[in-house]
């Protein structure tokens, strides 16, 4: 490791229900990437936000070039040469970049013209390739991450960490912070690369510290390692083999169909451009692409919170034009939105109450002018044992439970409501190993029992693992909708980046592909 | 579980004695002795039965108003209206009294004077809600400024239809001896008006924790987004929210017509709607502890008059008390939870060390 850098030793730091990091030391030298490599919730973010001052622990030390120092603020940090990059960026979306780039150390009068040369002969040296004074709300998400890491170098950042840098980016956009991380690192700079993916690990990592319930669960030189060991030093246990999904059977019935679906939102945008598919009865259609490419805005206009401007949603035939969200919960359409904080579970309600979200105006429910709590209270304790959520019983707040049970409870609320079509929009995102093989196993169950599933996920692997067929979106359009077997991680990837026409002269059935421009 | 009752008796107790601290200091800047004050505010609420009945006189608008507030508050809506909605009830109430007269009286007059006040009140209410589902007004502003509207629409009537038959005084006549609410206890002015605030919270809780309709309110206050997508129409709630509150503030217009002042006096009873607002926040919006808090505040009324009447202390220092109380009581949500937080590390770190 050469001489460290960072060291961080024995930090402990307890939040009110759980111990997030339990006594995690570890050190970075220079010139050296680290990757911090865990499941979510292992306790990765939370150790770099102590070392970034924005959580206190509540014992254990930090030096920084062998000396003891004392990090309350991410002021303390940065004067340190300690920058981190959050998951969620912070960026003032209507300022120009430049602007965004010296906020930190913006004293007294700015002298725009000089900042703007610093911050270009940074962009220069780094190969970054930005338009310095366009709105940071107007580039992609790939771009707004250069210019957080701009910041951090006009800081004069000698430590970068970075928490889940690829979460956004396409698979091209990946390679080329990869290529900056090495680059940075030869310099004698340090960077901490927080992930859970093991793939990246093996291409930029030197050493990589795995981290597994709140503690430090073993560390490898890269070359002393492989993915497999990883895997398994961060789960406690082996990968669970992928099983291949039962072919869709032929000639099903159509339960859910889109013709020229098109939504265009209030400012005008083309969210969605004439989607047209169709899932037949027992078959999962997989919805790949980066996130923002209209996937979210796909599933608001089949769930019905999100009018379209032209095309025709059918659900098992029937024309769902005029029919609202609760007419479409009534007709026996199930979702699992991707942020179930905001839109699929009430926090401050408990499990059981949650399980009646979508039912509270039946007469299932009620009992003369009241709910029957009693059978709620049955009905909720069975959906505990069924999904095994763990949870003290149908009392417990859904804000105590843990993601994976959170999530959990959406499943089974929806699954149990659902007739014949169900959207599962992000379904394992946040979730450990252990909740995403359940959530998986419950999409392929109903799957089984003849229900029409459409899947959409930014995990390649998860819908190569579940789905019969794919379609790939790109900027609210269909690039395509190719049977599983018929498409490569390569192939999806250019679709992923919107390159549909030179890969298309390589062959494969482009179903939907003609109508993209449509 | 049972540490955490401990601790919110003992919060609120510590809160109300704070409370009554941070008053004393004031007194001690006026010159007088705060301890002999509060002596004799104590004694004078137990004085007599009258004295003591006239707490829950008091304590009865109070626990209207005071839910006017909290029906809304639950579906995250603020209603800083309940003053003029209590003032259209009162109104509409006083009316319907002179104009049924001798003709009709007792049981039968009463429930009719009740629904036409609490219709009106409702409907008044209701237009809040609207503007806010039709047009996305602000609750908060529509419903401060109906109150403005609602107490101009009293002086006006006060002075042409409604004015009393001599033409002197901005009031009503009285009502017919008929229309008076009951006295639950002899030889005080305690009417069926505090039973029917009590019954009313109760029913009140009922249809917020049990039905679906409150569920639904609950859902929408603590999550818009995931009642949207539930298929749960928010607009229809507010609407129905502020419709209750109308209806819950003009009963209090109804119990202080019929049941007090067997008359409608311009402007009487100013401070009613902002109180209402602070005993629901000081009883978290639950219609239970909105009773108990607003016998606490019927008592600090009450004791204050007198105390200000025999110790030539300003009957404004009651006032202060009510404020410091208030902000005592919510200081101490923060202190419950830090020590709720606190307890659970201390557990937490217990756990690690086996």
């Amino acid at each position: 490791m050469g001489e460290a850098f960072v060291e961080m030793k024995e930090i402990t730091k307890l939040f009110a229900k759980v111990v997030a990091n339990d006594r995690v030391s570890l050190a970075v030298g220079r010139g050296e990437v680290l990757a911090l490599l865990g499941e979510n919730g292992a306790g990765k973010s939370t150790v770099m936000k102590v070392l970034y001052g924005l959580y206190r622990s509540d014992s254990g030390k930090i030096l920084v070039e062998g000396e003891e120092v004392r990090i309350e603020s991410p002021r303390d940090a940065m004067a340190l040469g300690i920058a981190m990059i959050q998951q969620h960026f912070s960026l003032v979306g209507p300022h120009s970049v430049v602007e965004n780039v010296i906020l930190g150390n913006a004293r007294g009068v700015i002298d725009a013209r000089e900042c703007e040369e610093k911050v270009r002969a940074l962009a220069v040296r780094y190969g970054f390739d930005l338009d310095l004074r366009a709105p940071v709300r107007e580039l992609p998400v790939g771009v707004q991450q250069k210019v957080e890491i701009l910041k951090a170098l006009y800081q004069d950042a000698r430590l970068l960490i970075m928490d889940e840098p690829t979460a956004v980016l396409t698979p091209q956009e990946s390679e080329n912070l990869m290529a900056f991380i090495r680059s940075y690192a030869r310099a004698g700079n340090s960077v901490v690369f927080i992930t859970h993916k093991l793939k990246e690990v093996m291409e930029v990592a030197d050493r990589i510290v795995v981290m597994r319930g709140g503690a430090v669960h073993g560390e490898k030189r890269r070359s002393e390692t492989d993915e497999a060991e990883l895997a398994s030093l961060m789960i406690g246990r082996e990968l669970p083999p992928l099983r291949p999904p039962a072919p869709a059977p032929e000639g099903a019935p159509v339960a859910l169909c889109l013709e020229g679906v098109t939504s265009v939102d209030r400012g005008g945008v083309e969210r969605l451009r004439s989607v047209s598919l169709e899932i037949r009865e027992g078959e999962i259609l997989g919805i790949a692409g980066v996130s923002g490419n209209g996937q979210d805005e796909l599933c608001e206009a089949v769930c019905g919170s999100r009018p379209i401007s032209a095309g025709r949603i059918a659900m098992e035939g029937r024309d769902l034009a005029g029919v609202g969200i609760r007419g479409r919960i009534e007709l026996g359409l199930g979702y699992v939105p991707a942020d179930r904080h905001r839109d699929g579970l009430v926090m401050d309600m408990s499990l059981a109450e949650n399980m009646i979200l979508k039912s509270s105006f039946g007469a299932a429910w009620r009992r003369g002018p009241f709910l029957d709590r009693r059978r709620i209270a049955v009905e909720a304790r069975k959906a505990i044992e069924d999904y095994s959520i763990k949870a003290p019983g149908p009392e417990a707040l859904a804000k105590g439970l843990s993601g994976g049970n959170q999530q959990k409870l959406v499943v089974a609320r929806e699954v149990e409501a659902c007739g014949k079509v169900i959207i599962f929009n992000q379904p394992t995102r946040g979730l450990d190993l252990g909740a995403i093989d359940y959530v998986h196993s419950t999409i392929l169950r109903e799957k089984g029992k003849g229900k029409a599933v459409l899947l959409v996920s930014t995990e390649l692997s998860e819908i190569f693992a579940l789905s019969d067929r794919i379609a790939v979106m790109y900027k609210g359009a269909i690039m395509g909708i190719h049977p599983r077997d018929e498409l490569s991680m390569e192939r999806i990837g250019l679709l992923m980046a919107g390159v549909a026409a030179v890969g298309a002269s390589g062959g494969g059935p482009a179903a939907g592909a003609g109508r993209a421009g449509a | 579980m049972k540490a955490r009752y401990l601790d919110l008796f003992l919060s609120v107790a510590a809160a109300i004695l704070l409370g009554l601290g941070a008053s004393a200091v004031v007194m001690l800047f006026l010159g007088k002795d705060p301890i002999a004050a509060y002596g004799l505010l104590a004694s004078s609420v137990i004085r007599d039965k009258y004295t003591f009945a006239d707490i829950f006189v008091k304590a009865a608008p109070l626990i209207l108003t005071a839910l006017a507030f909290a029906v809304p508050y639950k579906a995250s809506l603020f209603n800083i209206g309940a003053q003029g909605q209590f003032y259209i009830g009162a109104l509409v109430a006083s009316a319907a009294s002179l104009a049924l007269g001798n003709k009709v009286s007792g049981a039968v007059g009463l429930v009719v004077v009740f629904l036409a006040a609490v219709a009106a009140g409702g409907l008044w209410g209701s237009f809040v809600g609207f503007a806010k589902a039709k047009f996305k007004a602000n609750e908060f502003l529509v419903s401060m400024m109906s109150t403005y509207v609602a107490l101009a629409f009293m002086n006006y009537l006060l002075r042409t239809a409604l004015m009393e038959t001599k033409h002197e005084y901005p009031q009503t006549d009285s009502f017919a001896q008929g229309l008076w609410l009951p006295l639950v206890v002899g030889g005080t002015r305690l009417h069926l008006g505090f039973v029917l605030a009590v019954l009313i919270a109760l029913a009140v809780w009922l249809v917020i924790y049990r039905t679906g309709f409150g569920y639904r309110v609950r859902v929408v206050g603590l999550n818009p987004d995931a009642a949207r997508l539930a298929g749960i129409d928010s607009r229809a709630t507010y609407v129905a929210t502020f419709f209750i509150a109308g209806a819950l503030a003009a009963a209090a217009g109804f119990t202080e017509t019929n049941g007090v002042q067997h008359m409608l006096v311009q402007g009487f009873n100013p401070g009613l709607g902002a109180e209402g607002i602070g005993i629901a926040i000081l009883a978290n919006a639950n219609p239970i502890g909105i009773v108990f808090a607003s016998i606490l505040f019927g008592a600090l009324k009450v004791g204050g008059v007198i105390m200000g009447q025999m110790s030539g202390i300003p009957a404004s220092i009651v006032e202060i008390m009510e404020g410091t109380v208030m902000i005592f009581v919510i200081l101490s949500y923060f202190a419950r939870a830090k020590l709720e937080g606190s307890r659970e590390k201390r557990e937490l770190r217990r756990r690690m060390a086996q």
